[in-house]
């Protein structure tokens, strides 16, 4: 690693397209798990430190249900269609806005009356309880991942945003052709079990062979501009902007959502118009943590990772800073803050400093609390005293 | 007063129905399978009839402790040092004990973490066990060093293969090979079996095992003269890879060495195939579990990795190994530690039976450290004169459908560090 001179050495600009793509799937996942932070605090002023853990809950509905479905242990199944991930999607959103209602309504409601620091060390209290306690009874990286036979969206989507060099498709061309009579001389060497030292140096060769064609083809790749989405990715991407949709019409269009502000601007005073408090709160979580569990059943059943209970700790670390950084308590504020954190680790990967990636996030919020102490899009209230 | 005691109610409430919603989960998904049993798929523990005995000290014994992770991410690793260990005890006992004195395996938790391993060390220590084994990563059995540095009680470390490590050599000692070695064993195989030339390194940057064994990989294949085109990082519980991997393949490596765990590791390869990268898989003992075939799915099949342990592997020690483990446990171990616990309470014991006071420390300490060609099941382990670590060979797996297929051994001697 050099942070030397050749700052700029590491930039490959063909792949800034892609890049851009990558970032904004990773941003997109950060926006839906920050709504849930943000929109919480716009209307308890309470840190919901345990929204990481109905994450992971939200993943672990999904697997369940998916063994429900037959994709279990030693399953036949061997297809499955956009049905079955609707259901996953439903259960998990159903059970883990259950999980958060009744997180609200058990553990924080009885803290409303409280200092506003007991209800703090409350939520980090449930959040360390799901974790461990869940630990216990959840199995722990548990066989057939839902991504192994649930997932109908294997492949790829390409685009080709601007052509290849022609004369080097005609060099990649020959080039395959050596390469293919290479690996041929190599495999029939090998079938007719000739020598150790002759198969190594036809291997050998054909490995080189191998290595030209996937320089002309870098090369090919290099000088036009190509984009590939896998499917599972490009869906993810979908319904969280679909998501978001829905989000705003509800927040913005609807009585609730209009209570919901209400609640949001003063919490008092919107009680004493007649709003039903306790209800908007029980929404916001209901709906807070809908969103979690989808972005943790996509999560689950597109990218792979193994479940364990502390699945959600990363993403609501991540989630959590986009949320500041766009002004928590601000609904667009969490979105734009999660495309912010999704963009910036990328450009800082793609600039070839993957080491120091969450560092320089972090000194990206900073910068921004420096300059604007309430986020982006949050506004500085002085607290009254 | 009354307020306070109501909100307790709730707390209390809150658990109940937390905890009863968590259970529901888990025996829900359970009956709908019929056979999922509520724990880890990667060690094959359910029908076991071997079962840890009785915990509380017994003055008429000779006294052994194991820190395992019997809870925590390591979970199936620890299970299988757990079950390993069990069998070596059982086994000495069946044969009549030590000097006709029973040997009793006293068992803590680690929880997967250094801090937690520290106090059960203690308080194995404090119980009187003459020795203590364990643990399966690096940084928790640091911990234990410490914890029975001041006694100088003797600590046999199952899967810590980190090189540095407090103690080694003096009280502490393992039955695993170092990152020294699987490094350059990766690196020699690389580009002498494989042939690759351009390969490029994927580093977890928050565990140092894996920084230090992308670190003895790159020297050793760089020696060899193969070139490395790039170095990636990402961090433990990363989801996303698609900006590392896109680098990457804009640099077209022939292989990628991933030094990090199996949770990672497997996520990263089946995103690597979706970005379109077409090169080899290789890795540490980090990829050692079942878990990466379903979580690598179709990408990952035919990438190799270095283990110290395999059950296909053509040796006597192993075929009456997996007997005995078939015979106590049903089914096979998982992952490698169950060999591994096995062999390192195997050291243990085989020093107690050389030791002149099997109640002191101090000479099984002596004991162990004399330890010469003990026939483990991974491999010969001679302790003597070796600061700690023994010269064990290593194996190359491959990763196939059915798991772990044996695919060479190199001795020492054979790799190019």
């Amino acid at each position: 690693m050099d942070l030397g001179l050749n700052v700029w050495a590491a930039f490959e600009l063909s792949t800034l397209p892609q890049q851009v793509i990558n970032g904004l799937l990773l941003g997109a996942i950060y926006a839906l798990i920050a709504l849930g932070y943000t929109m919480v605090y716009g209307v308890l002023r309470l840190i919901n430190f345990a929204h990481g853990e109905v994450f992971m809950l939200g993943a672990y509905t999904a697997l369940f249900a998916s063994w429900f479905l037959g994709y279990g242990k030693g399953s036949t199944l061997e297809t499955s269609g956009p049905a079955n991930l609707m259901i996953l999607l439903i259960a998990s959103m159903c059970v883990c806005g259950i999980v958060g209602v009744a997180i609200e309504r058990f553990a924080y409601r009885p803290m409303r009356s409280q200092p506003r620091i007991a209800a703090l060390i409350t939520a980090i209290g449930v959040s360390l309880l799901i974790q461990y306690g869940g630990a216990l009874v959840l199995p722990i990286a548990p066989p057939p991942s839902i991504n192994e036979k649930v997932n109908p969206y294997r492949g790829v989507v390409t685009m080709n945003l601007v052509g290849g060099d022609p004369q080097l498709l005609e060099g990649y061309e020959k080039a395959k052709i050596e390469f293919e009579t290479a690996e041929k001389e190599w495999q029939a060497a090998r079938d007719a079990k000739a020598p150790d030292e002759a198969i190594r140096t036809l291997r050998d060769k054909k490995n080189d062979a191998d290595r030209t064609m996937g320089d002309l083809q870098r090369r090919m790749d290099n000088s036009g501009v190509k984009i590939r989405i896998p499917q599972g990715q490009l869906i993810m991407f979908g319904t969280t902007i679909v998501l978001m949709i829905m989000l705003t019409y509800l927040v913005m269009f609807t009585a609730v959502g209009r209570a919901m502000r209400a609640v949001s601007h003063d919490f008092d005073s919107a009680s004493l118009m007649g709003i039903n408090v306790g209800k908007i709160v029980t929404i916001t979580f209901l709906i807070g943590s809908m969103l979690a569990s989808a972005g943790a059943m996509m999560n689950a059943t597109f990218l792979g990772t193994p479940l364990t209970t502390f699945f959600g700790v990363m993403p609501g670390v991540k989630a959590f800073v986009a949320a500041v950084l766009g002004g928590i308590g601000n609904i667009p504020g969490a979105v734009l803050g999660g495309f912010l954190m999704g963009i910036a680790e990328t450009a800082v990967i793609w600039a070839g400093y993957g080491q120091y990636k969450d560092a320089i996030a972090f000194i990206i919020l900073i910068v921004v609390l420096l300059f604007r102490p309430g986020g982006l899009l949050g506004s500085a209230k002085v607290e009254k005293v | 007063m009354n307020v306070k005691l109501r909100s307790a109610a709730f707390s209390a409430v809150a658990c109940f129905v937390l905890g009863g919603l968590l259970a529901g989960c888990g025996s829900g998904g359970g009956s709908s399978t019929g056979d999922t049993g509520g724990t880890s798929g990667t060690s094959s523990t359910s029908g076991g009839s071997l079962q840890p005995g009785d915990q509380t000290p017994d003055p008429n014994k000779i006294k052994i402790g194991l820190v395992a992770s019997i809870n925590g991410d390591l979970k199936p690793w620890g299970m299988d040092s757990q079950n390993g260990a069990l069998l070596a005890v059982d086994e000495i006992n069946k044969a009549g004990g030590i000097g006709g004195k029973e040997v009793q395996l006293l068992i803590e938790d680690s929880n997967s973490t250094p801090e937690q391993g520290k106090t059960a060390a203690e308080r194995l220590i404090s119980k009187g066990c003459v020795a203590v084994v364990g643990e399966v990563a690096s940084g928790i059995t640091a911990q234990i060093a410490l914890a029975a540095q001041e006694k100088k009680i003797p600590v046999v470390a199952v899967g810590a293969t980190k090189t540095e490590l407090p103690g080694i050599g003096e009280h502490v000692f393992r039955v695993c090979y170092t990152d020294d070695l699987q490094g350059p064993v990766m690196a020699t195989f690389a580009y002498e079996e494989l042939g690759l030339r351009n390969v490029a390194i994927v580093t977890d940057n928050k565990q140092p095992y894996s920084t230090y064994l992308s670190k003895t990989f790159r020297d050793s294949f760089e020696k060899q003269g193969g070139k490395i085109v790039d170095e990636q990082f990402y961090e433990s519980k990363q989801t996303q890879f698609g900006p590392l991997l896109t680098n990457l393949k804009a640099k077209n490596p022939d292989g990628l060495f991933l030094s990090g765990y199996f949770t990672e590791v497997g996520p990263i390869v089946r995103q690597a195939a979706e970005a379109g990268l077409n090169a080899k898989f290789l890795g540490g003992d980090g990829w050692d579990s079942a878990e990466i075939l379903t979580s690598g799915g179709d990408a990952i099949l035919g990438g190799f990795f270095c283990n110290h342990y395999n059950n296909q592997e053509d040796r006597p020690e192993v075929k009456t190994f997996l007997e005995k483990w078939q015979a106590a446990f049903g089914g096979v171990p998982g992952t490698t530690m169950g060999a591994l616990g096995y062999d390192a309470v195997g050291v243990a014991l085989d020093a107690l039976k050389r030791a002149s006071d099997v109640n002191s420390a101090e000479s099984v300490l002596a004991a162990i450290s004399e330890t010469e060609g003990f026939a483990g099941v991974s491999g010969v382990i001679t302790l003597k004169g070796s600061g700690g670590n023994p010269d064990k060979r290593a194996l190359v797996v491959k990763l196939a459908k059915e798991g772990q297929v044996y695919e060479k051994a190199y001795e020492v001697s054979e790799v190019k560090r």
